[in-house]
């Protein structure tokens, strides 16, 4: 509070730093009760907060997170080791009559 | 809680080390690294929240659902980033929305002998009056501009982190700043006169 800031000045002003802490500052002069009661919330097995339910959101969230990246694993893992498919030749000599895609297909790469 | 006590420097930075190791123990289940975690930024959390709310017992309500809003979310942290940021852009959430629902405005009354012209026989009650008429001077100043110039000059943030926590360009903080500071120094000038 004893300079007069330059427009945009990019250093905290430390006086004005320290009268703005202060008065902001709890009465108590202390965090202990705070966290005391915060904690006290966290241990209340009724509230939205509480400890067992807080864990058990996680768990929920992280089975939740491993079954959905196992069916994608599992999805990827079996694509990769299909048996590929026939190819042109093979669709356009097979007994049964090809599919109209297949025969494009073979039209346009010749 | 020793940090209490003797509160640091203004612009002083609470030390990200070993703070991920600390949201891990919570993430893990340990409930004493969440008392700890908490005995850390109890202090910014109800600094910021009062800058918004002004009256000290909505903000301490604000800052405690923050920071079990906090712990419930903690599992979507990314641990790579800085943890006061991320746990500060919740505390302004929780105190703006807190600051939304608030149907009766409560203004902090300043004590006519503590305003200029009251005798002032000690510097306790000195800092007492001047602390009142900063907070006074706070609260003709909007919100945003409240913490940008705490997150600023009080906690140490920089303008980058105070953008992300404030979800503003990092321009507009600058420009925040230097509006808030230019205020509050109008509003305590009679204050510095009588020095």
């Amino acid at each position: 509070m004893t300079r007069e800031p330059l427009p945009f000045d990019h250093r905290p002003d430390p006086a004005l730093g320290a009268a703005l802490r202060q008065a902001l500052e709890p009465e108590e002069g202390s965090h202990t009760g705070f966290v005391a009661r915060l904690l006290a919330r966290v241990d209340d097995p009724r509230g939205a907060g509480s400890w067992d339910r807080v864990l058990a959101r996680w768990a929920r969230v992280g089975v939740a997170a491993a079954v959905l990246f196992s069916l994608a694993a599992g999805y990827l893992v079996g694509r990769a080791t299909a048996a590929p498919g026939p190819s042109v030749a093979e669709a356009l000599i097979a007994p049964r009559t090809p599919v109209v895609e297949v025969v494009l297909a073979s039209v346009l790469g010749n | 809680m020793k940090a209490d006590s003797q509160p640091p420097e203004p612009g002083a930075r609470i030390p990200e080390q070993d703070e991920a190791a600390l949201v891990a123990r919570v993430r893990a289940g340990d409930r004493a690294a969440f008392g700890v975690l908490a005995e850390r930024y109890a202090g910014v959390a109800r600094r910021v929240a009062r800058a918004v709310l002004g009256d000290p017992d909505d903000a301490d309500d604000a800052a405690q659902d923050a920071l079990l809003s906090a712990l419930v979310k903690l599992d979507q942290y990314d641990p790579r980033r800085p943890f006061g940021p991320w746990l500060l852009r919740i505390v302004a959430n929780a105190a703006t929305d807190r600051r939304r629902r608030r149907t009766v405005r409560r203004v902090e009354q300043l004590d006519p002998a503590l305003v200029a012209g009251g005798a002032r026989p000690d510097a306790t009650t000195e800092r007492r009056a001047l602390s009142a008429r900063l907070r006074a001077a706070l609260a003709e100043l909007s919100h945003r501009r409240r913490m940008a110039v705490v997150l600023f000059d009080v906690e140490g943030y920089s303008h980058a982190e105070i953008a992300g926590i404030l979800g503003i360009p990092e321009g507009t903080v600058r420009s925040e700043v230097f509006h808030a500071r230019r205020r509050l120094r109008v509003l305590l000038a009679d204050w510095k006169e009588q020095e």
